[in-house]
């Protein structure tokens, strides 16, 4: 064939394989090519999705766990105040317990003393008086009706301890 | 061809076509089978097989090599005809790149002694016409039918002829252009072997065959294959996307 030459038969077959090798591209490189992009493309998307709903129900675990730990801290705070209420009422209670405790061992001190001494009192004013009479008898030497003079000397005994 | 045949060196120079292989007759019209297009098939079986290698069981994540290498060649075509032909042409980007790799491996396979399916002019008419035809149905569907013709008589009606021959232009020195460049560089390169080939027998070292013929195929093999190529494809989408711009 000539060196420059126009040949219907080449040129045909040229055109059939420009088409070929376009086809070639199209099916072999940038559709299979496009697809993994796209394909890249939508896990990206969704890689960045999980993400933000991971970021958000994190931030909704923290948000709880606040509002728990505040809670807890009241609660912890109402306990306590309600367990020092508690001693206090406790504490107070015992010692106005022990005082009435003491009162009462007090009372019962004075009350002793009070019935001992006037126990004591009267053997006292009796053998006082037995004395007394003794005496008298043996002063006087003659039989004195005991009853008249056993009140007179009572009477005498009593004006004396009131006295003392 | 025996390696003694290479160190040989070229002996003679006919500037010829491509060889026809085989020819017969479609209703009285004689179609020619060249190397051409042989050399074609070779490079499209090839360039598929390749293309399906690269994109085997392709992965979104912890992707291979050749998947590198695949989505950067997209990637890079799309670039260009974003910059080129601007957003929402990537339709074309297949053809762009398809043309592409057929220019350059077709200018390239003369690294492999063979002859450049692009050093046959009707090969690069074929792809003119094919961007003729798409730059005036572009035209077509961007101005109507009235409109085109009425393209043709702006700004007055006596640039007529001048607008037809500036149309007709376009397919011409596109194919020129590429045919002409890869094939000077082929003849150019045949005349030095031949011219080194003569000084070899004159001063009888037989290794002057090696080396400078190498840095011209440096040349006008890599680099005028790549430019070339790559002006075809400008040129191209540079015209289609000027063709979509209503007048």
């Amino acid at each position: 064939m000539d060196f420059l030459s126009i040949d219907v038969g080449t040129i045909l077959f040229t055109l059939i394989n420009t088409l070929l090798i376009f086809l070639a591209f199209k099916h072999f490189l940038f559709k299979r090519v496009d697809g993994i992009l796209e394909q890249r493309q939508a896990e990206l998307a969704a890689t960045y999705a999980a993400a933000d709903d991971a970021q958000n129900a994190a931030n909704a675990d923290k948000e709880q766990y606040a509002k728990l730990m505040s809670e807890a801290k009241e609660e912890t705070a109402r306990i306590i105040s309600r367990a020092e209420k508690q001693a206090q009422a406790k504490g107070d209670s015992i010692v106005e317990d022990a005082r009435r405790e003491a009162m009462a061992v007090r009372e019962k001190a004075d009350r002793d003393i009070a019935r001992e001494m006037a126990q004591a009192k009267g053997e006292l004013q009796g053998e006082i008086s037995d004395l007394a009479l003794e005496l008298a008898q043996k002063i006087m030497e003659k039989e004195i009706s005991g009853d008249d003079h056993s009140r007179l000397i009572d009477e005498f005994l009593e004006g004396m301890g009131d006295q003392a | 061809m025996h390696i003694s045949d290479f160190f040989k060196g070229t002996t003679e120079i006919s500037v010829t076509g491509p060889k026809i292989i085989a020819s017969f007759e479609v209703f009285g019209v004689t179609i020619n089978f060249t190397e051409s297009i042989l050399l074609s098939w070779i490079i499209i079986g090839a360039v598929t097989l390749l293309l399906m290698w690269l994109t085997k069981d392709m992965k979104t994540k912890n992707i291979s090599k050749r998947q590198v290498l695949a989505e950067w060649a997209v990637q890079t075509v799309y670039n260009l005809v974003d910059d080129t032909m601007g957003k929402g042409n990537r339709k074309f980007a297949p053809y762009i790149g398809a043309l592409f790799t057929f220019s350059i491996l077709g200018s390239l396979i003369s690294l492999f002694g063979l002859r450049s399916v692009t050093a046959d002019f009707s090969v690069v008419l074929s792809w003119a016409l094919i961007t003729f035809i798409w730059v005036h149905a572009t035209k077509l569907r961007t101005n109507g039918l009235w409109g085109y013709l009425k393209g043709y008589a702006s700004p007055v009606f006596v640039m007529l002829p001048m607008n037809v021959l500036s149309e007709v232009s376009l397919p011409v020195s596109m194919s020129i252009r590429h045919f002409g460049n890869i094939a000077s560089g082929m003849i150019i390169s045949g005349l030095v072997y031949y011219a080194l080939t003569s000084i070899t027998k004159a001063i009888g070292v037989a290794f002057m065959t090696i080396g400078i013929p190498a840095v011209l195929s440096l040349y006008f093999d890599l680099f005028g294959s790549f430019m070339q190529a790559f002006i075809f494809i400008m040129l191209t989408m540079v015209n289609v996307a000027n063709a979509a711009e209503a007048d």
